[in-house]
């Protein structure tokens, strides 16, 4: 990634002073990101009540009847993943002491 | 003895301001989880506040400029003096509370840089100031900011809302709500490393302007601890006034829509800090709630709010300046004149207490988002029709 940010700091991209090759990296990996754990994170939640009724709105839980599906239960434990991956990852980029 | 005074009263403004900085920005990550209920108020701000701590310690890489280069400093510009860092300070503390006391989510690193614009323009001319810098590296990214973290929450939300068929499945609401928590901590993280760090180098700068300390050094042990102490106090206190305009009055934050707006501010605030292209955590925060009232269906974002967050955020900078600009031509004067700054700028800070205690906003009607009361904005004209629609 250091590499892709050299490779677009092209000073003759610059206007206002601004490097728009780096501001482009920024939105689109900060985009990607946040989608792939927010739709990851959604999903594992649907799949988790594969098999149970609609809350009521507002948040009111129903009540669990019927069952969920073996591989509903491990594609919530994999999408749930990527969402603890992502967290693992934000704090070892906040802390210094780790790179 | 003059210097020592300079000295001491920079540290004491500077801690102020860090306080007003925690203070300020409890609202950033923790607004959302308190709207939502994902966190009690006194929970979210404790969670707050231990992570600013923390943060505050894990930061080794002190910042090696305050002004990050808007200010011309070293033998081709001028030397900053502690009486400049003093007015800066002054005219950034003071700008903090006003915004505060209107519950008006602002920079303060801008509120910094403002105060600090503004003495160095009183003390050495308008040459002092790198306005390049100052548009590149503070005013493009502060109208960028929160077009980014809007749009991918926007985003975010509505994806968040459309995979759980509007958050009805069952255990969505819940769901979202510990996700949030999650998001919102890394938020708070992120904050303490580098809000915490600007004071700490405030006070270190002004150490070595005065020949304490040698030129290079790192920030003493006691520097750390108070600075990290006084961000964690103001966090732990708490701005609710700004926090019930974030979660409450941009638009009303649902459990879906806190997790999508906090989930986008700790990948832009993550992601711009470590690809070399810093966004101002508050204007990542703000909006990306304004994305999140955009992206739910009939959410509806009030829009004179968002102006009036806007109109803040333009008026941040100059109006830090000018106090700065004046209590650096006052304070520069004599030592008489540096005492009589503190007693006035700590007058008017307490002046604002006063006031806000009219109307004080508490962690137990933070959640009020009823526009009806008196509002400190004075916008009785806005007053919602729905009176007590929210508990």
């Amino acid at each position: 990634m250091r590499q892709l940010i050299a490779h677009t700091a092209a000073p003759d991209g610059s206007f206002l002073g601004v490097d728009w090759g780096s501001f482009v990296v920024v939105l689109l990996v900060a985009f990607a990101a946040t989608t792939v754990v927010v739709i990851g994170y959604a999903t594992a939640l649907r799949l988790l009540a594969v098999g149970a009724p609609l809350d009521a709105d507002g948040g009111a839980a129903s009540v669990r009847t019927g069952r969920r599906p073996l591989a509903a239960t491990v594609g919530a434990v994999v999408c749930f993943a990527i969402g603890v991956a992502a967290v693992v990852y934000g704090i070892w980029l906040i802390v210094p002491q780790f790179h | 003895m003059d210097i020592l005074v300079t000295v001491v009263a920079v540290i004491v403004v500077a801690l102020v301001f860090d306080f007003t900085n925690g203070f300020h920005d409890t609202a950033n990550a923790m607004a959302t989880s308190v709207a939502t209920g994902a966190l009690k108020p006194r929970t979210a701000v404790l969670i707050s506040a231990v992570l600013n701590l923390v943060g505050a310690f894990l930061s080794t890489a002190v910042a090696q400029t305050i002004s990050g280069g808007v200010i011309k400093e070293g033998s081709s510009g001028v030397d900053i003096t502690p009486t400049m860092i003093f007015a800066g300070l002054v005219g950034a503390v003071l700008w903090n509370l006003v915004t505060w006391y209107f519950g008006l989510p602002s920079s303060s690193t801008h509120a910094l840089f403002g105060g600090l614009i503004g003495a160095a323009v009183i003390g050495a001319g308008f040459g002092a100031v790198d306005w390049g810098v100052l548009l590149s590296k503070v005013i493009v990214p502060a109208l960028l900011s929160p077009l980014v973290a809007g749009g991918v929450a926007l985003v975010a939300t509505f994806a968040a809302y459309r995979i759980t068929r509007n958050a009805r499945v069952h255990g969505a609401e819940a769901g979202f709500r510990h996700g949030q928590t999650v998001s919102a901590s890394l938020v708070s993280l992120a904050h303490g490393t580098n809000d915490a760090q600007k004071t700490m180098g405030v006070i270190t700068l002004t150490l070595i302007a005065a020949g304490y300390l040698s030129s290079g050094s790192a920030p003493p042990f006691w520097v750390i601890v108070s600075c990290g102490l006084a961000i964690a106090l103001g966090t732990y206190l708490g701005g609710w006034r700004i926090m019930r305009t974030v979660g409450k009055r941009i638009t009303d934050v649902k459990a879906p829509q806190g997790f999508a707006a906090e989930t986008s501010s700790a990948a832009t605030i993550l992601v711009s800090s470590h690809l070399g292209f810093a966004l101002s955590t508050t204007q990542v925060t703000s909006g990306a709630v304004v994305g999140s009232g955009l992206g739910k269906k009939l959410a509806s974002v009030r829009w004179g709010v968002v102006g009036r967050i806007a109109t803040a955020w333009v008026v941040t900078l100059p109006a830090a300046a000018l106090v700065g600009g004046l209590a650096a031509w006052i304070a520069s004067a004599s030592l008489v004149g540096l005492i009589g700054v503190a007693v006035v700028g700590l007058l008017a800070g307490l002046g604002l207490w006063a006031l806000s205690r009219r109307n004080p906003v508490t962690r137990h009607n933070v959640n009020e988002g009823d526009e009806a009361e008196d509002d400190a904005s004075g916008s009785r004209a806005t007053a919602s029709v729905g009176a007590g629609q929210e508990g």
